[in-house]
C-alpha cells in the first residue's frame, strides 16, 4: 500500500506541471498579457510606452517563454500568486478569505446528498421495476436535467416573493442584528435554498449510481445464499449487499466533491453568497486574471486530490484489487 | 442529427457480438432503431426534441411578432391568448423570443458537441491505433484536461477569447472531448487485435483505410451515445454561461440570457412567466436528450437489450 501511495503521489507531479503549463499559456493569451492591469480602465494613471517597456524588463516579460514559466511556477510554489488587478491585494489572501463560505455551503450540501441519495437509491434497487422505483428514477432524471439556475430562480420566486418564508440573498440578515440562537436560525434560513439546489443535482446522479451498484450486487450468488439460508431481507440487503455496494458509492462520493464546488459557482452567484465561486465570476467579469488563475489552480488540485482519494478508498475497501 | 447520415453509410457494418437472425438480413442501425422504439419514453422525448427544434427554426418566421419588436402598450403582461408566454418590460413577445433564443442555444450546443466528438475521435483513434509513446503522451494530455474543472476553464477561455457564437462553441467543445477520446481509444485497443482487422492487414489494406473502414464504424455506437448525452451538458453549460453574463451578450436572446434578464423581475416583482418559460425549455431539451441517450445506450449495447 505504501509503495502504491508513493507511486500515485509521484504521478501527481507531471499532472500538476501539465495543468500549470496550460494555465500559464492561457495567461499568455490574455489580451495585453500579464501587464494588462496597467492599461486597464481601473488602473491608477495611464503609463507611457517607455515606462511599460521598463516594467516589462523588470517583471522579466522580455525573457524567453520557458524562463518566464519557470519563474512563474516558482512563485506559485512559494504561495506568491500575484496581486489582484482589481483590489491590488495578494490573490492567495483573497481566495483564502472566501473558501470557508464555500466549504460551509458545499459541506452541508454534501451531507444532505448522502442522507437523501442513499435511502432512495437503496429502495429503488430493492424494489426494482415497481412504482417506487419508477418514481425514484423519474425524480432522479428530473434532478439531473433541471438547470440549477432555473431551479434557484423558481424557488426564490415561490418561497421568497410569493410566500415570503425565506430570504433571497446572502448568508445573513443585514438589516437586523441577530444573536445566539436567533443568529443560528437566521443562518439556517439563508442556507435552505442554496443547499437544496446544490443537493438536488448531486443527489440525483448519486441515486442512479447507487441503484445500479446495488443491482449488480443483489444479483450475485452470495446474496442468493444469504436469502436461501433464511436471513431476513433487512440483514441481506442492509448488511451483506450494502457493504459491497458501498464501495462504489464511496468512490463516487469522492468524485462528487469537485462537482459540488463547480455547482457552487452558479448557486453563489444567484444567491449573492460571497464564496470562492462568486469571486471567480466577479473576477471573470473584471478580467482579473491573477485571481482566475489562482482559483483554477486550487480547484484543479482539488479535482486531482479527490480522484486520488477515490482510487485509494476503492483499493482499501475492495480486497479483490488490493495488489502491490 | 448525424444519425440519419450514418444509417446508410454504415449499413452492413460488421458488429461482433450481435446476434443475427438467419431469415432476413439485419443491419446495425436497423437493429438499433428496432430496440430504440421499444423505449417508449425515449421515443416521446425524441418527438418533443424535434418539435422544439422545428419550433425554434420556423416559429420566429410564422409568429406575428418580431423578437426585437418593442410595444409599450403591452409591457410586462402575464401569459394570455395573444402572448402565450407573456411579454417583457419592453412589451416584447416572450414566445417568439424564447423560440428565437432556442435556435442559438441549440446551434451552439450542437456545434460544440460536433467539435468535441471530432477532436475526441481524432485523439482517441490516434492514441489507440498507434499505441506506445504517442498513446502515452496523448492520454497524459487527456488526464491534464480531465483534472481541470470544466466550467472554470470555459469561463476563463471566454474572458480571454471574448464572447461570441464561435468562441462560446469552441470554449464548450474544448471542455468535452476527453471522454470521447478515452472511449474511442479503448475500443480501438481491443478492436485492432480482432481477427477481421488482422485479416484486412494480411491482404495488404493500408493503415488509414483500416482505421476509417474497419475500426471507426465499429467504435461508433459509444461515440453516438456520448454525443447525445453531451448535448445535455453543452446546453446546460451555454445557458449557465449566458445566465452568469459571460456568454451571449444582449440583445441576442438565448435561453440563458432570457433567464438572466428575467432574474430581477422574477424575484422582486413576481413576473413568474419571465423565468418559467425559458428555463422550462432548457429543462425539457436536457431531459429529452438524457432520455434519448439512455434509450440509445440500451439500444446499441447488445448486453442491455430487452428481448
Amino acid at each position: 500500500m505504501t509503495g502504491y501511495l508513493v507511486r500515485r503521489l509521484l504521478q501527481l507531479i507531471p499532472l500538476l506541471v501539465g495543468i500549470s503549463i496550460l494555465v500559464f499559456l492561457m495567461l499568455q493569451m490574455t489580451p495585453g498579457g500579464p501587464l494588462a492591469s496597467s492599461e486597464a480602465p481601473g488602473a491608477t494613471g495611464r503609463i507611457t510606452a517607455e515606462e511599460l517597456e521598463r516594467m516589462r524588463n523588470r517583471y522579466g516579460l522580455n525573457d524567453p517563454l520557458h524562463v518566464q514559466y519557470l519563474n512563474w511556477a516558482k512563485d506559485l510554489f512559494r504561495g506568491d500568486w500575484g496581486t489582484s488587478f482589481n483590489t491590488g491585494r495578494p490573490v492567495f489572501d483573497m481566495i483564502m478569505e472566501r473558501i470557508p463560505t464555500t466549504l460551509l455551503l458545499t459541506g452541508i450540501a454534501f451531507t444532505a446528498t448522502i442522507l437523501v441519495a442513499i435511502p432512495i437509491g437503496l429502495i429503488a434497487a430493492v424494489k426494482q421495476y415497481t412504482q417506487l422505483d419508477y418514481i425514484a428514477t423519474a425524480i432522479a432524471f428530473i434532478g439531473i436535467s433541471v438547470p440549477s439556475f432555473w431551479l434557484s430562480l423558481m424557488l426564490l420566486y415561490l418561497f421568497s416573493f410569493e410566500l415570503g418564508w425565506l430570504p433571497s440573498v446572502g448568508l445573513e440578515d443585514l438589516r437586523t442584528e441577530h444573536h445566539g440562537f436567533s443568529a443560528f436560525v437566521d443562518r439556517v434560513r439563508h442556507l435552505i435554498l442554496p443547499v437544496a439546489v446544490l443537493t438536488m443535482a448531486s443527489a440525483a446522479s448519486l441515486t442512479r449510481y447507487l441503484r445500479s451498484a446495488m443491482l449488480d450486487v443483489l444479483s450475485q450468488d452470495y446474496v442468493r445464499t444469504a436469502r436461501a439460508k433464511g436471513l431476513s431481507e433487512t440483514v441481506t440487503v442492509g448488511i451483506h449487499a450494502f457493504k459491497n455496494g458501498s464501495i462504489t458509492i464511496v468512490t463516487i462520493l469522492a468524485l462528487e466533491i469537485p462537482d459540488l464546488f463547480i455547482g457552487a459557482v452558479i448557486v453563489e452567484s444567484i444567491f449573492a453568497i460571497s464564496g470562492m465561486g462568486r469571486l471567480f465570476v466577479e473576477s471573470a467579469n473584471l478580467r482579473d486574471y491573477p485571481v482566475l488563475m489562482g482559483i483554477l489552480m486550487i480547484s484543479s488540485t482539488l479535482v486531482i486530490v479527490c480522484n486520488l482519494l477515490a482510487d485509494l478508498i476503492y483499493r482499501m475497501l475492495d480486497p479483490r484489487i488490493r495488489l502491490g | 442529427m448525424s444519425a440519419t447520415v450514418d444509417l446508410t453509410a454504415l449499413a452492413g457494418a460488421q458488429t461482433p457480438g450481435l446476434e443475427r437472425s438467419l431469415d432476413k438480413p439485419r443491419t446495425l442501425w436497423g437493429d438499433t432503431w428496432q430496440q430504440f422504439r421499444k423505449h417508449t419514453l425515449a421515443v416521446i422525448c425524441l418527438v418533443m426534441l424535434l418539435l422544439i427544434t422545428l419550433g425554434s427554426i420556423f416559429g420566429p418566421i410564422m409568429l406575428p411578432y418580431d423578437p426585437e419588436q418593442i410595444d409599450f402598450e403591452s409591457k410586462s403582461q402575464a401569459p394570455s391568448l395573444s402572448h402565450p408566454m407573456g411579454t417583457d418590460e419592453l412589451g416584447r413577445d416572450q414566445l417568439v423570443r424564447v423560440l428565437d433564443g432556442g435556435r442559438i442555444s441549440l446551434a451552439v450546443a450542437a456545434i460544440s458537441v460536433v467539435m468535441a466528438m471530432t477532436l475526441g475521435t481524432l485523439v482517441g483513434s490516434t492514441a489507440g491505433y498507434l499505441g506506445g509513446a504517442v498513446d502515452n503522451v496523448l492520454m497524459r494530455i487527456v488526464d491534464v484536461f480531465y483534472s481541470m474543472p470544466g466550467l472554470f476553464v470555459v469561463i476563463l477561455l471566454l474572458t480571454v477569447l471574448g464572447p461570441g457564437f464561435w468562441t462560446i462553441a469552441i470554449a464548450i467543445g474544448v471542455l468535452r472531448w476527453m471522454g470521447t477520446a478515452r472511449l474511442v481509444r479503448a475500443s480501438f485497443l481491443s478492436l485492432k487485435e480482432a481477427e477481421f482487422v488482422e485479416a484486412a492487414r494480411t491482404i495488404g489494406v493500408r493503415g488509414p483505410i483500416i482505421v476509417t473502414r474497419h475500426l471507426l464504424p465499429n467504435a461508433l455506437s459509444p461515440i453516438i451515445v456520448a454525443a447525445t448525452l453531451g448535448m445535455a451538458g453543452a446546453i446546460l453549460t451555454e445557458s449557465a454561461l449566458s445566465f452568469l453574463g459571460l456568454g451571449f451578450q444582449p440583445p441576442q436572446a438565448t435561453w440563458g440570457r432570457l433567464l438572466e434578464e428575467a432574474s430581477n423581475v422574477v424575484i422582486n416583482k413576481g413576473h413568474w412567466w419571465r423565468g418559467l418559460f425559458p428555463g422550462l425549455m432548457i429543462f425539457l431539451v436536457v431531459l429529452s436528450v438524457n432520455f434519448i441517450g439512455d434509450g440509445l445506450r440500451d439500444a446499441v449495447d447488445p448486453r442491455r437489450r430487452q428481448r
